[in-house]
């Protein structure tokens, strides 16, 4: 069963996008969203959080709007990233999702330097 | 303050794999843009700071990084004056 699961591929099921954002070390909470910004899906301290949704959708409308001179050919973003001191939110596009992820920052270090 | 500003911005493009940096008022007027940084873009910058401040109004402004395979942009908002840094990876 798990080899079949593995074989359908990474993030092409929901449910296994969760799983792997169930996974991420010093996660909090996550979303994920469809294209028009409605939640999928939720958990944790980011759980039902539409606020946060609705606030996220627009960085990304204005995100894709960024500097034609210093992106000349343009490609877009493929990670936004909002560092606070002790937590930060980590927003990335994939198969016509978006998925936000809010972690502890103390935990990502530690996994670096191990 | 324009003097200073400009010596900021050699300042920062100094640094290495700055290619590029733009400075906005509270306003989201630019104060300033070097290396290949158009001034067009310090409107947007100051929206994205207002936007992402929105976030946790409680917390001090966040520093937003947008990434692709190539580049690298850092903005920050410190008291009026928002900041964006491009930088190749």
């Amino acid at each position: 069963m798990e080899d079949k699961a593995r074989k359908r591929g990474l993030g092409l099921n929901p449910l296994s996008a969760i799983a792997q954002m169930d996974r991420i070390p010093g996660q909090v909470g996550y979303l994920l969203l469809n294209e028009e910004g409605a939640v999928i899906s939720s958990a944790g301290e980011l759980e039902n959080d539409e606020k946060s949704a609705d606030i996220i959708m627009g960085l990304i409308m204005l995100a894709s709007q960024i500097d034609s001179e210093a992106y000349p050919n343009y490609e877009g973003f493929k990670k936004l990233s909002i560092n606070y001191e002790g937590h930060s939110y980590v927003v990335c596009l994939s198969n016509r999702k978006i998925h936000i992820v809010k972690k502890l920052n103390s935990v990502d270090s530690v996994a670096v330097s191990v | 303050m324009e003097k200073q500003l400009d010596r900021v911005m050699d300042d920062v493009l100094s640094n290495p794999g700055v290619i590029g940096c733009v400075f906005a008022d509270h306003q989201g007027l630019c104060l300033g843009a070097k290396g290949k940084a158009s001034t067009d873009s310090a409107g947007i910058i100051g929206a994205i700071t207002d936007q992402a401040a929105k976030l946790e109004p409680q917390h001090k402004s966040p520093v937003i990084v947008l990434e692709n395979d190539t580049r690298t942009c850092i903005i920050q908002r410190s008291g009026t004056i928002t900041g964006a840094i491009y930088k190749n990876i």
